[in-house]
């Protein structure tokens, strides 16, 4: 049961830091961005990738798989946000960003090929720590440092004032003299460098795999809407909440249900609280 | 020649065409194809009142097709019914799960709800593989075919073919008279259409059951066509081809579409470097039209047309009786 607890506990950090990404990128630009779960599993493959095939030392394989995924998120914001943006239809950009996220899975899948491979240990432990296995802790204490980081960088810094301003609104921002096109597009590639972050440590649990970007993609969001949209106090409640009880209802019902459970999570918070538990009530403009 | 006679003829033309398939197909393997462009346009059709009129994205039509062809392989396989009446129960369950989904979800906001239908089909593919008594799990289950005259290839073509005229000829009446109009006011302004009296939750769930219908009816068709149908038949990307059909097409039309549909199954098959990319290729095209031409490829004809025999623009100049005019206005002065 505690064993049930902690890797459920290990897999909702990741979903929590799934879900802070898109915070990252719904503050700026209103998107929730279908490629938000691709920017991890970037992070995961090239961070086996640089470790196992290249031998690189653990500091800067970490910095290369952050690069790559700040990389995919500014390519994310030039190819498939700012030209959709700027016409209007809020249809288009989740019809872009899904075609630029099947494109990288598939161009994954293609090259990685579609088999799961293992991560390397990033801290020397031996592998009969149990519990304490850095697998669990390690995604924990990044989702930890990541919602810290972006309170702090939200508060104490004049770019995160510049988000904040912009996700208030983004015209009055614009009026205000603020370069928006530019400070989304600083705002995608944070967001694709926490992502590569996150897929980086989680990547002995969740191994580096190509499908893990959908999965993260429907994951993340399903936490992010339990928690409420745009707050990073419910992204982390909601991912822990979700990654608790799948993994407890897979110890009680097993592990076929797993999905059907969080969806089913989701339909009872969207139905008793639409907002989510942390969200604003948003008005209609009329 | 007016231009409805005109249309007439092109119908009838494609019509004998289509009929007259198996005598002009290369081989067996082209009749095949032509066959599973049909079964997944009953699908595509069907879907195409909810993406491309009423703008619900809906990417996981994959899970109504599995549900369609597996209570098709259950109840005509293992319980031995009719194949016909397979087909209807079939099409009722695709139905009945459509509602089921679409009650909750489509109160959802865009993004949400494509989400939701994303869920849904890998919930479905869980479902199948966690009742393996009732269909065989991962290993899969077996489709019989349909009985004669269907049961040669030539017939089951012909049957997907009826079957495919009688779905594009519903839609067709749904998409141009009344509730087409509604359903595009919908996509483009939902509070617009509201205040034009369109029931709007309503009018998006009856087109979703519909759809639902087709791709359970779909699915009966698909399953016997494949002879064996496993849950890795039914992979996500599926869903994102029939998406990627309609959006490429063209949304608000039914030819666009059924055009994108016949030209992406069949173009990975006959061009070998692209089955390999696959999904790849999808997700590129999918990129370059939205990128490019929102309105889908149709549009691009559309244009050339216009460029190849321009429209006749009635110019009705208003020519003023002047000395008329200029008598009023002096006796007005007076």
């Amino acid at each position: 049961m505690l064993a049930a607890l902690i890797a459920g506990l290990a897999t909702g950090a990741l979903y929590a830091a799934a879900a802070l990404v898109y915070n990252v990128m719904f503050s700026t630009s209103k998107v929730l961005s279908v490629t938000t779960g691709h920017t991890a599993m970037l992070g995961g493959v090239f961070g086996a990738w640089f470790l196992q095939t290249w031998n690189i030392p653990v500091p800067i394989a970490l910095a290369g798989s952050v690069a790559v995924g700040a990389l995919f998120g500014l390519i994310t914001d030039l190819v498939a946000i700012r030209r959709v943006l700027a016409r209007s239809d809020e249809h288009l950009w989740l019809l872009s960003t899904l075609a630029l996220a099947t494109m990288v899975q598939q161009a994954v899948a293609l090259w990685w090929g579609t088999e799961p491979k293992p991560f390397p240990r990033l801290i020397p432990q031996g592998f009969s720590s149990g519990l304490a296995d850095q697998k669990y802790w390690l995604p924990v204490a990044l989702a930890a440092v990541l919602a810290i980081g972006l309170e702090l960088f939200y508060r104490r810094t004049l770019y995160g004032k510049l988000f904040l301003a912009m996700s208030e609104d983004s015209f009055a921002a614009r009026a205000r003299g603020i370069p928006t096109d530019r400070i989304r597009a600083l705002s995608y590639v944070l967001a694709g460098a926490m992502g590569g972050l996150a897929g980086f440590a989680a990547g002995q649990l969740t191994f580096a795999y190509f499908a893990l970007g959908l999965t993260l993609t429907l994951n993340g969001f399903i936490a992010l809407a339990v928690g409420g949209l745009g707050s990073n106090v419910g992204a982390l409640a909601g991912g822990a909440a979700l990654g608790i009880l799948s993994s407890v209802a897979t110890y009680y019902l097993g592990g076929e249900y797993q999905q059907t459970i969080s969806v089913g999570l989701l339909m009872l918070v969207l139905l008793l609280k639409p907002e989510g538990l942390f969200g604003a009530r948003a008005g209609r403009v009329v | 020649m007016s231009v409805s006679l005109r249309r007439q003829v092109a119908l009838v033309a494609a019509g004998c065409a289509l009929a007259t398939v198996p005598w002009w197909a290369g081989d067996m393997y082209q009749l095949h194809l032509a066959q599973l462009i049909g079964a997944y346009w009953v699908l595509i059709a069907g879907l195409n009142l909810v993406v491309g009129f009423s703008g619900q994205l809906s990417v996981g039509h994959v899970g109504l097709l599995a549900i369609g062809a597996y209570t098709f392989a259950i109840l005509a396989g293992t319980h031995g019914l009719h194949p016909a009446l397979a087909t209807a129960c079939a099409g009722g369950v695709g139905a009945l799960c459509g509602l089921l989904l679409g009650l909750p979800s489509l109160r959802l906001p865009g993004f949400y709800f494509a989400m939701a239908t994303l869920a849904f089909a890998l919930i479905v593919s869980e479902i199948i593989l966690a009742q393996s008594d009732l269909t065989g799990g991962g290993v899969g289950l077996a489709v019989p075919g349909f009985p004669a005259p269907f049961d040669t290839p030539q017939g089951t073509y012909w049957l997907i073919l009826l079957v495919a005229a009688v779905v594009t000829w519903l839609t067709w009446n749904v998409a141009r008279f009344m509730w087409g109009r509604g359903l595009i006011a919908i996509r483009d302004s939902v509070v617009t259409a509201q205040a034009a009296g369109v029931p709007v939750f309503r009018a998006k769930l009856i087109v979703f059951v519909f759809s639902g219908l087709t791709a359970g009816v779909a699915g009966s068709l698909f399953g016997s066509l494949q002879s064996y149908v496993t849950p890795d038949t039914f992979i996500f990307e599926l869903g994102l081809f029939f998406f990627v059909c309609i959006i490429i097409g063209g949304r608000g039309g039914i030819l666009g579409p059924l055009v994108g549909t016949s030209i992406l199954t069949a173009l990975p098959e006959l061009v070998a470097p692209l089955a390999k990319l696959g999904t790849f290729f999808y997700g590129l095209l999918l990129l370059v039209v939205v990128l490019l031409v929102p309105e889908g490829i149709g549009r691009l004809f559309e244009l050339a047309l216009e460029r190849l025999r321009p429209r006749k623009v009635e110019s009705a100049p208003v020519r003023p009786d002047l000395e008329r005019l200029s008598a009023a206005i002096r006796k007005g002065q007076r």
